[in-house]
């Protein structure tokens, strides 16, 4: 800091203090709730202070909710949608912010607009482009004739089929379509000074170059960044899931699970037992964000300072 | 956001383009395209066919009061849980930025609500807010009644306004501190110098400067409260009680997906769309264009 | 997949082995979705893992949905994207959009042409009709049927000293004499029970929901609800609930009528019979309880209620083999012991004539913890099906479910007046019906 005001810095501390009560609240009551037994958690008031049967509480949900396959498969969902994510993102938005040509605001709007109608409310005919990702092209073929046309020529019966449901590919593509990603990095490649362009252009050098030389380098620490929010996004993803994976047993998700874990209508309301299971399928992206908060942070800091 | 400095090519960016723009065609137009052509037509939900309806399903969703109820409540929801959750972040990431002794590990915790699955969240909230159990129903034992989300609308539209906007200060507090740390020492090092109060400098010199995030922010934010607010609601109140938590991509879901209405919802889908590229067109042209990128 | 040569008999029908040709090949599988969660849902995993026990040509692949309508709206898109399981398990509100979709085979003849005979007329009559066409073939496969009844607080009612209330008059003295002895809670509402509140209450007082016969004259019927006995009942729920008799119990407000009463918080609900065995199980030890047939006001001339619960229905474009196995399971589940093992563990009734009598003869129901149970049976046979008892066949009528319930809540919560909350109601429940008519239109009701 600059300079030092006193009464500045106790409202600043205060401040904080309040932020973190406040932020940290719903955790401690989840953890709280967590370690406490059936007839704590059902006390009221509540008790605030953390009891001691978190452990069995951890394995009871756990069990019930199967979560050892469950992690896992989330696991291979988020590392799928991340990696997809920070790659095609970084060559669409490098695409739409560096070069001169037709079709870039079009394709820049194509792009963007996925944003703004959450898969929610298409869910249906969604789900049935995920159980044949291949039939636009079909319905393409069928509709310029050509099917009919290679029928009547060689006999051959053109039938496009690709089944993505309950398969990792149809949990992963759908969430790679999204505009997240290229909107970031559009972000951050607006910042990059037109000089560092010029002057890569005098060396004689092409765009992939550029790319791969100048850009790449450049955009490390955003890449993490993005890698955290698409790991995040991933992982916490709900509703798609559920819809897709009627085949639970091999590939549903843990946030899925959620759902198993919440007392069930007629069932005893143990919410220390939901509020464990809550715990463990809120660990890992917890974990993700505090590790990877300072390259978090800076990656989203622009560097043209 | 024009650049001088571009390349020439007109193979290259296409090529560059073609995996996410055909992701996104794929699963994203063709389906959007397939429900957009039921908002002409009246659907049969399982799939036996359909006629022509031309702009009556449009009438028939312009023509429900309640209807228009649910898009002022979506814009009061935004504007209310968007403000909550920057104006909380930007606070927290001003005083953050001053980077006292012992408050690097609390700027780390204020992150922690980003990571949270929002129907995770929900569960949470849900039990913390259930008048009969936990922690309000310490309160409700002594004021019987006097919190009530299952019943009373706007305690319930409270309820979830206030965990969304806990949900996105995670996020939001990431982009303000990483902007104002990205504000050049010397600026502020000026500011001091010309005996500018901390408190003054937050307003006039840090405020504007970090304006393109903020407009970044904002953005995000509306469209996640339109979005993202389907786990909560879908979690805590179910667009309860008696429809006061129902918001435009709630009952989109309700009406298409649950009411088997598939071509009223498909109507509405496209008002939703409308009105979202509106907005955000509206703040690309004017906004964007107006705040200067350092 | 292989061919099974299977040489089934209506013998399928008494014995729970099916014989068949040494298979050389992996069974045929066959998927089976339903709607049923937690401690429901175990027991139908239970009854899958039996069938492919009992047999080697097929194995039954059975998932849970959670709930009837999630169910009902993943196996509707994946039937358009023709992923549809063989067997889907639909509920009494999603009935009449798949009898009109075309999208089943009909179970009659599913079992005739895999050679199963079968006594139709054996069904229950009330339980037929809801399933069944105008002629009386059934469409779908009778599964989980139940009824809504009343459960009481047998030492709450001793405290007050009160015999069972029979009429809607008792039941309101036993609430205020309850309140007076210093219960919080004597009858526990859940506005989002209109399936007990208002759909049995108006089959039982033999009104009608819907013009048609409730609908199932033709897909003009139009909802009349507003007009009849239904709004004094409104008007008497809301005057309780003003005075603190019935109390707000929902998941919404943190716990659940059926909860609120295992747990001895409230005195008295009405639930499904189905719950007759969950209550069994989780009712704290400290809580006596029983149950009676549905209240009707005083000088009613009582009807019989109307059935709930779920059916099987048969998806189209599977291949013949599936469909065998589909007849397979469907003879399995009808054979005695697997439909009075299924009743005895869950609840829900046994849906054929000769499966209660049987039962009744071994003494099942006499004493607890199963003693009540056939309550459910006297009061879906009270009397033979009218015009609004045979059941409830509108368009989308999960939405006008939604509609009551809110107009329900908002008569509760809002102050909103009786009449102008049910009118409501009934216009947009209209509006439904009219889309739906229009949806269909020139289709004609199976």
């Amino acid at each position: 800091m600059i300079e030092r005001s006193r009464t500045f810095d106790t409202v600043t501390y205060f401040v904080m203090a309040v932020g973190l009560i406040v932020v940290i609240a719903p955790f401690w009551v989840v953890l709280v709730a967590g370690s406490q037994s059936l007839q704590e958690v059902s006390r009221i008031p509540i008790s605030l202070w953390p009891s001691n049967h978190l452990m069995e509480n951890l394995s009871e949900a756990w069990r019930r909710a199967d979560l050892g396959p469950k992690l896992l498969n989330s696991l291979i969902v988020a590392v799928g949608v991340t990696s997809g994510k920070i790659v095609l993102a970084a060559l669409s938005a490098f695409a739409i912010v560096f070069f001169d040509f037709r079709g870039r605001m079009l394709s820049f709007w194509l792009i963007f607009i996925t944003l703004m109608l959450p898969l929610e409310v298409r869910i249906v005919p969604t789900y049935s482009i995920a159980a044949n990702a291949l039939s636009p092209f079909q319905t393409i073929l069928d509709t310029l004739g050509i099917t009919g046309l290679v029928q009547s020529l060689t006999g051959i019966q053109i039938g496009l089929s690709w089944n993505l449901l309950n398969s990792y590919p149809g949990m992963i593509l759908p969430l790679i379509a999204t505009a997240t990603g290229t909107f970031l990095y559009r972000q951050f490649f607006m910042t990059i000074p037109d000089e560092l362009v010029e002057a890569s252009k005098m060396d004689g050098s092409g765009p992939i170059r550029f790319f791969t030389d100048v850009l790449i380098p450049l955009s490390r620490t955003n890449m993490l960044a993005l890698a955290t929010i698409m790991f995040v996004y991933s992982w916490n993803q709900y509703l798609w899931p559920l819809l897709i994976t009627t085949d639970r047993a091999h590939y549903g998700t843990a946030v899925m699970q959620l759902k198993a874990l919440i007392p069930a209508q007629n069932g005893t309301p143990d919410w220390n037992v939901t509020m464990a299971g809550a715990l463990i399928i809120m660990l890992p992206p917890l974990l993700v964000v505090a590790f990877m908060q300072r390259w978090f942070v800076r990656g989203l800091v622009s560097t043209d300072k | 956001m024009e650049r001088r400095a571009y390349y020439r090519k007109n193979s290259l960016p296409w090529l560059l383009l073609a995996p996410q723009l055909l992701l996104v065609l794929i699963f994203f137009y063709w389906p959007t395209t397939q429900a957009l052509y039921w908002a002409f037509t009246l659907e049969q939900p399982w799939g036996g066919g359909n006629s022509w309806a031309g702009v009556d399903n449009f009438l028939a969703v312009f023509a429900d009061d309640r209807y228009w109820t649910t898009v002022l409540r979506s814009g009061f929801y935004a504007v209310v849980s968007t403000a909550l959750s920057m104006a909380g972040a930007l606070i927290l990431a001003l005083f953050a930025d001053r980077a006292l002794k012992g408050t690097g590990l609390i700027k780390g915790i204020f992150i922690w609500p980003y990571a949270i699955a929002a129907p995770a969240a929900g569960v949470a909230f849900r039990f913390m807010f259930s008048p009969e159990a936990g922690l309000i129903g310490a309160i409700n034992k002594l004021w019987p009644g006097i919190w009530d989300p299952s019943t009373i609308g706007w305690h319930a539209l409270l309820m979830v306004i206030v965990c969304h906007a806990w949900l996105g200060i995670g996020y939001n507090f990431v982009f303000f501190l990483a902007a104002l740390q990205g504000i050049p020492r010397s600026l502020t090092e000026a500011g001091a110098m010309d005996g500018a109060r901390p408190f003054r400098r937050m307003l006039d010199l840090q405020l504007p400067l970090i304006a393109p995030t903020t407009f970044f922010l904002f953005i995000i934010n509306i469209i996640s409260s339109f979005t993202d607010s389907f786990g909560l609601i879908d979690t805590m109140t179910e667009g309860g009680p008696i429809g006061a938590t129902t918001v435009m991509v709630y009952k989109i879901y309700f009406d298409g997906f649950k009411g088997l209405d598939y071509s009223g919802a498909a109507a509405q889908s496209i008002v939703l769309m409308i009105i979202v590229i509106a907005l955000t067109f509206i703040q690309f042209k004017w906004v964007e264009r107006k705040i200067h990128y350092s | 997949m292989k061919r099974h040569w299977l040489s089934v008999t209506a013998l399928a029908l008494t014995s729970t082995a099916l014989v068949s040709a040494p298979a050389l090949a992996a069974p045929t599988k066959f998927e089976f979705w339903y709607g049923l969660s937690g401690d429901l849902s175990e027991k139908v995993q239970q009854m899958c893992k039996d069938f492919n026990a009992s047999q080697t040509d097929f194995e039954i692949v059975c998932t849970s949905q959670d709930d009837y309508d999630t169910n009902l709206q993943n196996t509707i898109a994946a039937y358009r994207a023709d992923k549809q399981p063989t067997i889907a398990q639909i509920h009494d509100a999603g009935t009449l959009d798949l009898m009109l979709s075309g999208a089943y085979m009909p179970v009659r003849q599913l079992m005739e042409e895999n050679g199963y005979k079968i006594d139709w007329s054996n069904y229950f009559s009330g339980i037929a009709s809801y399933f069944s066409t105008s002629k009386g073939e059934l469409l779908s496969m009778p599964f989980n049927s139940s009824t809504a009844v009343i459960y009481y607080n047998t030492d709450a009612l001793a405290k007050i000293g009160q015999p069972l209330p029979q009429t809607w008059e008792e039941v309101e003295t036993a609430a205020r004499a309850m309140k007076a002895a210093g219960y919080d809670c004597p009858v526990a509402f859940d506005p989002t029970g209109v399936w007990q509140w208002f759909e049995q209450f108006s089959a039982i007082h033999n009104q009608p929901i819907a013009t048609n016969g409730n609908g199932f004259g033709g897909l003009n019927a139009e909802l009349v609800f507003n007009r009849g006995k239904f709004v004094d009942q409104l008007t008497w729920i809301k005057k309780m609930y003003d005075e603190g008799l019935f109390v707000h119990k929902s998941k919404a407000a943190g716990e659940t009528a059926n909860d609120a009463f295992e747990h001895g918080h409230c005195q008295i609900t009405s639930s499904s019979v189905a719950d007759h065995g969950t209550f069994s199980k989780l009712a704290d030890p400290t809580v006596h309880w029983t149950n009676t047939m549905l209240p009707v006001w005083a000088g009613t001339d009582r009807k019989n209620s109307l059935v709930g619960g779920a059916s099987l229905w048969t998806l189209k474009g599977k291949s013949p083999e599936e469909y065998k196995g589909a007849a397979a399971f469907y003879a399995f589940i009808a054979t005695p012991k697997q439909a009075e093992w299924w009743s005895t563990v869950t609840g829900y009734i046994p849906v054929t004539n000769t499966g209660f009598e049987a039962m009744k003869a071994k003494g099942f129901y006499d004493a607890a913890p199963y003693k009540g149970r056939e309550l459910a049976i006297q009061s879906l046979t009270f009397t033979p099906p009218t015009e609004n008892t045979r059941g409830i066949r509108l368009g989308n009528y999960v939405q006008i479910r939604k509609e009551v319930g809110d107009a329900i809540a908002a008569v509760l919560f809002n102050n909103v007046p009786v009449q102008e909350a049910l009118d409501t109601a009934v216009e947009h429940g209209n509006a439904v019906l009219r889309k739906f008519e229009k949806t269909y239109q020139g289709a004609q009701l199976p």
